[in-house]
């Protein structure tokens, strides 16, 4: 563990990982549940379940080094646990026929930071969700058999996603100033937000 | 690269004149205090008065001139540390306006010619690789 950034952790009085960590057991199956699933509303719902989890995941093994993360991501990483067990529960019930699609569902939108600089740690979990992301979809967009009329407008949702991965990558150097840092988590939060929709989408073809 | 010479400098349609400088160091603002304390009792002007200087000398002078000595030179060796470019368009007429975009130094000249483009033409530009910060007057 480096001192200076434990230090600084334990000066803004940062909360221990292993307080949120053990959220993460909530929502068991999230990784496997959306490949297991046919396409249709609970697939839907397991792709959502696979997004808030991997995105929170990452943003622990980000700030692993420090074994503390700052409130607010404590904050957002437990919010991402907690609706990531609430969609794997509704794509088991959905995938059971115990429910249907039109049933009342957890909040759909990503959750969002609510102050506009991210910690360089932060941005990286970000960074690392986005790119897991976009190899999933361009993975699934690639092997499902598309008509012409879908397949274009899908590609073009890749590519949108891809360009604010390529801001992302383009803004990113060490120790950024917090200009850059703004800069980094919106094209991050937006690509992170065009990728939830993508492959929501991608889920449901059928 | 450089706090005291341009980079570029571009003319607007308007005819505005812009400066264009970049650096890699934040250079701290001059605040003096920006209230003057009033006068409390008239009848003794010719005591409060020297010092009502002394407290000017104080806070418009010492405060910020220490504060200055204290931050510059961090703000210089962040610089010195860091791959971020400020690039600073400035204009003094018809009033003091800057314009702050924020890049990295391997894509600086690119970002300074879109920006210059922009400027030219009238327009602000928010160019890939950069984080346009706003205007300060």
């Amino acid at each position: 563990m480096r001192l200076v950034p434990w230090l600084g952790a334990l000066a803004r009085f940062d909360v221990p990982i292993a307080d949120v960590e053990r959220l993460r057991f909530l929502a068991d199956g999230a990784y496997d549940l959306v490949d297991e699933l046919p396409r249709g509303p609970a697939r839907a719902a397991a792709w959502n379940a696979y997004v808030l989890q991997t995105y929170a995941d990452k943003l622990l093994v980000a700030n692993r080094a420090t074994h503390r993360v700052r409130s607010e991501t404590a904050a957002v990483t437990e919010t991402l646990y907690r609706l990531a067990a609430a969609w794997v529960a509704r794509a088991r019930l959905l995938a059971a026929g115990a429910a249907d699609d039109a049933a009342p569902a957890p909040p759909g939108p990503l959750p969002h930071w609510h102050t506009p600089y991210r910690c360089q740690e932060d941005l990286a979990g970000m960074r690392e969700t986005l790119e897991a992301l976009r190899i999933y979809l361009a993975y699934d967009l690639q092997r499902f058999p598309l008509d012409e009329e879908e397949l274009p407008r899908l590609r073009a949702a890749l590519d949108a996603v891809d360009a604010k991965l390529e801001t992302a990558h383009g803004l990113w150097v060490p120790r950024a100033p917090a200009e850059l840092r703004g800069g980094i988590g919106a094209a991050l939060a937006a690509g992170l937000d065009g990728a939830y929709e993508l492959g929501r989408e991608l889920a449901r073809l059928t | 690269m450089g706090l005291f010479r341009p980079a570029r400098t571009v003319t607007s349609p308007t005819g505005d004149y812009w400066e264009l400088y970049a650096s890699k160091t934040a250079v701290p603002r001059w605040r003096e205090r920006d209230y003057d304390d009033p006068l409390l009792f008239p009848q003794a002007a010719f005591v409060a008065l020297p010092l009502m200087l002394l407290a000017f000398l104080w806070w418009s002078v010492v405060v910020p001139v220490a504060r200055m000595a204290v931050l510059l030179p961090i703000a210089v060796a962040r610089g010195r540390r860091s791959r971020a470019v400020r690039i600073e368009a400035v204009t003094n007429y018809p009033e003091r306006e800057v314009l702050l975009w924020t890049t990295t130094d391997d894509q600086l000249d690119g970002v300074l010619d879109s920006i210059v483009a922009g400027l030219a033409e009238g327009k602000i530009v928010q160019p890939l690789g950069a984080v346009y910060s706003g205007l300060e007057r």
